[in-house]
């Protein structure tokens, strides 16, 4: 269920600011790092010295030129980059190295998958497996490359309470801004864009997009309206550094929207911050005085201009995308929607599960165990898939063994844990922990011999056709193996031993 | 003509981080106002489907490859400053609303 | 002493030949030009000297010219460098509190190509405040003053470059020119100033004034000496990205002497009666019967902008400027106020009391015709008269080789005569703006004098042609010696 009432909506349009992936800065050579000493990572450029001047960094355009065909946009053949002037002392020439009229992308789109409720504005699970999902188109007007800023750090520690440093280490860090349309109607559609975008920044190689480092940072347009009804005011919600931030900065900012209106008071453009402790956003800045930047374009560079054979040639070099990837694991490795849609949701995750089906030759089993028990083990330990100690090759292998019928699902879920905490080579472990499966007719006989010898009466019932009890002697089978019994040689032995 | 006041100059002013007397001003308001009216000559000109030029000289876009050089020393790089703490520059608290 | 100070006075290939014939030593060359320029500080042409450090480049010039391995016309040679082209260890105050106590840690491409050929860097010489005036009146270090007539201004914003080598601190010297200010105050003191091409020599080092019009060229007392001097700073710099990527000719080769077969545009717009000195128009007038007489051929043609140039210039050159000069702001260098009370106060401060009044001018007018609404009635129509602008060159220049124009309509006027007067002293660089506004390369040479007073002669050329500029202003020179015309004091 939607925060708002039923005949109202929000209308979502985000700004996501990512770092891009790069040795060197836009217009420095200053090498890009993170968490160094205050300054220790800048060139006279980035100091903004009296005679400097910025010489673009080839790499960010090939990036942009990704980035532009990953989302179906057109990558401009001329587009020119800007002053904005404004005075803050982490901006050190007064003024930034950004786009404004004509930017390096414009006119794209990506899809999101969204549970139905949520594109409602509702965020209800449903119970069960595999949700359906509807799919959406989300429009993006423009990415344009631009300069980060530096940092203001207000430390009393540091610099006691009357002043802040200023550290310019971030200062000229090149940025894609990705500006959507406000096509996003709810919390979870905002977060779900998100998503798909990172996903495809990181697939591309164009950003790490590491939000906890600062690399990847929305600001969010909010505005509601009576459906159908025409665009309501919208705020500016700065500086979301998580998608739990940006889901619930977006519904505290409805609601403040809401009740201003239910209280016949009216939403004023302006600037908004978050503060996610309360829960609650609150304005920043008013926009009346709309800020002054004085854009023009900046005369120590030329206008940048890309060549139709450049961006052919990114085409041609460009990695397979999520959604190419999920439509040919569905149609190549027979998965479900649902499952090429978990796995392809990174890189290393499609990568790793290509790797492991190439090995074990049974993909539905390779899609079962990573989307199953890899995904639940990340989730427990909160880490990345590199973080395990289990590689493609093993469970590979582990799975191998289970097609061959030499060891059995139970076995196999044993071995498992160990491989995950500490890797080795599952035939070995196998052997060593004696845990091959028993598919030799005679030891299987055996089994199934006793457990009929030890219950008549349940044998009897199978015999006058119940077939319920069958799944009990099976149990009792598999537990007489210690789980080593071939289960479809168990099955068959059984049938055959009672009825004939 | 153009009609310049004390009011556009401080307008100018305040986004030029500038500070002027009453007096400056004033004086100020008068010289913006003979220059811009000389610049409305311009007005005459018709442009209409003439490019805009940006430079004296007509360029590819230059490039540099991303190879990262040595950082600036960080004792340099705060050499000149009126304020330092270690290798921060040091100025007045940074209000977030500035 | 005395054989130094006499070849100080004289051109750069007597003083390479007596440097290389061991007459003269570059120390003594170097202590001669200290000696003048301390003799001479009552024209505040130099801001700071540089005494040590250039005795021991000298030193080191001795034993490579000594041992036969002088790197270029300019090795052991002293020379000057205007205020805003830096030196790493030196001030570059740009002649403004707010860079009054500036140490640039590096050097600018010019200065470094010069170093590397063996100059030794004796000082930086006065300007205008950020390069932003026609007379180095704007000035934290004093005004300058002209070596023909220490009561009138040398001229600007390059003044002091164009007074010292008028009055023979130094055979060459480096300036900037973003609307004259090296062909003008050339023209007021009577040497050669050449404005290379726009891109021609790198402007990583120099502090921006309007970055799409600003060029660094050198001063000398005669063409050649200035087409040695851009050989050596002249060339693609991959720091700058409107650095052009062209070959540097060998234009010293090219000073053949000859006119001959050289068709020479006089654009009609230039030779107008009104608001120009008589005795301008005369020298002007006899320099082109000069040309005309040694085989050149003259053809009238139009410049029909001309009248908007200033403007145009104007618009563009404090637009980009008001969004350089926002760096100065107290933080990382510069002048900061002293006890702000918050950053708001720091910045209002320090950036009041560093700048002078007509920097702040120039701000206010370049930040009004960027502000919000005005945008297209200002930049966006300047920069499409700046294109009408650079065709009617193209125009000009397919009837012709070069162009030839008084460098300005009048001789150096009074100091203080024209510092009420902003509008007025804008004006007087109708002539030169243009140049600038279509990037070409603009040479302003000795004239004669009217009433006492040197004459400029500006020849331009096209878009990276300073040779047929070059060759046509030394033949020039033999044809009549005018540069050799020295100012009283300083013969």
């Amino acid at each position: 269920m939607s925060v708002l009432p039923d005949d109202y909506e929000m209308v979502i349009g985000l700004e996501v600011h990512t770092h891009l992936k790069t040795d060197s800065k836009l217009f420095s050579p200053a090498p890009v790092r993170y968490g160094e000493d205050p300054n220790h990572s800048v060139h006279p450029i980035d100091l903004a010295l009296p005679d400097v001047l910025p010489v673009l960094n080839e790499r960010v355009v090939e990036l942009a030129i990704r980035l532009g065909l990953a989302i179906h946009a057109t990558v401009n053949e001329q587009s020119i980059f800007a002053r904005k002037n404004y005075f803050y002392p982490d901006l050190p020439k007064g003024y930034q190295i950004s786009q404004f009229e004509e930017p390096v992308v414009s006119e794209g789109w990506l899809d999101i998958e969204v549970e139905p409720e949520a594109a409602d504005g509702g965020g209800k699970k449903k119970k069960g497996a595999a949700p359906e999902l509807l799919r959406k188109r989300i429009g993006i007007t423009r990415a344009h490359i631009e300069e980060d800023a530096g940092k203001s750090i207000h430390d009393v520690a540091i610099a006691g309470s009357e002043d802040s440093c200023i550290d310019l280490n971030r200062a000229g860090v090149p940025l894609l801004e990705i500006v959507s349309e406000p096509d996003l109607r709810s919390p979870q559609e905002a977060s779900a864009y998100l998503r798909a975008l990172r996903s495809i920044l990181r697939y591309i190689g164009v950003s790490d997009a590491d939000m906890e480092k600062g690399q990847f940072r929305c600001d969010a347009n909010v505005s509601i309206r009576e459906k159908g009804a025409e665009f309501g005011t919208r705020t500016e919600i700065k500086n979301l550094n998580s998608f739990t931030h940006v889901e619930d900065a977006i519904e505290a900012e409805a609601i403040r929207q809401l009740e201003l209106i239910e209280d016949g008071g009216e939403v004023v453009q302006a600037t908004m911050g978050y503060d996610p402790e309360r829960r609650r956003t609150h304005v920043q800045r008013l926009k009346e005085n709309a800020d002054d930047y004085r854009y023009f374009p900046d005369p120590d560079l030329i206008p940048l201009r890309i060549a139709q054979e450049r961006i052919e040639s990114v085409r041609a070099a460009l990695p397979e995308l999520p959604e190419e990837k999920r439509s040919r694991f569905e149609s190549e490795y027979a998965l479900s929607s649902y499952d090429a849609g978990v796995l392809t949701a990174s890189r290393n995750l499609a990568d790793f599960f290509e790797e492991t089906a190439k090995r074990c030759g049974a993909p539905k089993a390779a899609a079962n165990w990573i989307t199953r028990d890899v995904l639940r083990e990340l989730k427990e330990r909160e880490c990345e898939l590199e973080a395990l100690a289990l590689t493609p090759a093993m469970l590979g292998a582990l799975i191998a063994l289970v097609e061959a019928g030499r060891l059995t699902q139970k076995s196999a879920a044993q071995l498992f844990p160990d491989l995950v905490a500490d890797g080795g080579d599952p035939e070995a472990m196998m052997l060593e922990r004696g845990l091959e499966a028993v598919s030799d007719a005679g030891a299987i006989e055996g089994f199934v011999d006793d457990v009929i010898a030890a219950n008549p009466e349940v044998a009897q019932q199978v015999r006058d056709g119940d077939d319920k009890p069958l799944n009990f002697l099976m149990g009792q089978v598999m537990k007489a193996s210690q789980g080593k019994a071939e289960p479809g040689q168990v099955r068959k032995a059984l049938a055959e031993k009672i009825r004939g | 003509m153009s009609k310049i006041g004390p009011e556009d100059v401080a307008y100018v002013a305040r986004l030029a981080r500038l500070t002027f007397s009453d007096e400056e001003a004033k004086a100020m308001a008068r010289n913006l106002e003979q220059i811009l009216d000389h610049v409305e000559s311009l007005d005459a000109l018709d442009t209409d489907g003439v490019e805009p030029t940006a430079h004296g000289f007509e360029l590819a876009t230059p490039m540099r490859p991303d190879t990262p050089a040595e950082p600036f020393d960080p004792a340099l790089a705060v050499s000149n400053a009126p304020a330092a703490q270690g290798t921060a520059f040091l100025v007045p608290k940074v209000l977030e609303e500035e | 002493m005395g054989q130094a100070e006499d070849l100080l006075a004289k051109g750069l290939a007597e003083q390479r030949a007596a440097l290389d014939g061991g007459e003269v030593s570059p120390g003594a060359l170097v202590d001669a030009s200290l000696a003048r320029i301390a003799a001479k500080a009552n024209l505040s042409a130099v801001v700071s000297a540089r005494a040590d450090a250039a005795r021991a480049e000298a030193e080191a010039a001795a034993e490579r010219i000594a041992s036969g391995e002088a790197r270029s016309a300019l090795d052991g040679i002293p020379i000057l460098l205007k205020d805003n082209i830096v030196q790493a260890g030196e001030p570059a105050t740009c002649a403004s509190r707010i860079l009054e106590n500036f140490v640039s840690p590096y050097d600018a491409t010019a200065t470094e190509r010069l170093r590397e050929a063996g100059a030794i860097v004796v000082g930086r010489t006065n300007m205008d405040e950020f390069a932003m005036g026609s007379s180095t009146e704007n000035t934290i270090h004093g005004e300058a003053h002209n070596p023909w007539d220490p009561s009138r201004a040398c001229g600007g914003s390059s003044g002091g470059s164009a007074a010292a080598v008028a009055a023979g601190l130094v055979p060459v010297s480096l300036g900037s020119d973003t609307g004259g200010s090296i062909r003008q105050p050339a023209g007021f003191c009577g040497v050669v100033g050449l404005k290379p091409t726009y891109g021609r020599v790198s402007r990583w080092g120099l502090v921006a004034f309007a970055s799409s019009l600003d060029q660094i060229g050198p001063f000398g007392r005669s063409v050649a000496d200035c087409a040695a001097t851009l050989e050596v700073i002249a060339g693609h710099d991959p720091r700058d990205s409107t650095s052009v990527p062209e070959d540097v000719p060998r234009w010293t080769d090219a000073l053949d002497g000859e006119v001959g077969g050289l068709t020479i545009g006089l654009p009609e717009e230039y030779f107008v009666e009104e608001g120009v000195d008589v005795g301008v128009l005369a020298r002007v007038r006899e320099a082109i019967a000069a040309f005309e007489e040694a085989g050149a051929k003259t053809v009238p043609v139009s410049l029909p902008h001309t009248e908007h140039a200033i403007a145009t210039y104007y618009v563009i050159a404090t637009a980009e400027a008001s969004s350089n000069l926002a760096r100065f702001d107290g933080v990382r260098y510069g002048r900061r106020a002293e006890r702000p009370e918050d950053l708001q106060d720091l910045y209002l401060r320090s950036r009041s009391e560093g700048f002078g009044d007509e920097v702040k001018r120039r701000i206010l007018l370049g930040t009004y015709v960027l502000s919000a609404g005005y945008y297209d009635a200002y930049y966006g129509k300047a920069q499409r008269v700046r294109t009408l602008i650079r065709r009617d060159f193209e125009r000009a220049f397919e009837r012709c080789d070069l162009i030839l124009t008084p460098t300005m309509p009048e001789t150096a006027f009074r100091l203080g005569e024209k510092s009420d007067d902003p509008l007025s002293m804008y004006l007087s660089d109708v002539y030169t703006t243009s140049v600038n506004l279509a990037g070409l390369p603009g040479l302003s040479m000795p004239c004669g004098l009217s009433d006492g007073m040197p004459v400029g002669l500006q020849l331009i050329g096209k878009s990276l042609d300073e040779a047929t500029i070059l060759r046509a202003g030394d033949a020039f020179e033999r044809l009549i010696d005018h540069h050799a015309l020295r100012p009283p004091e300083a013969s």
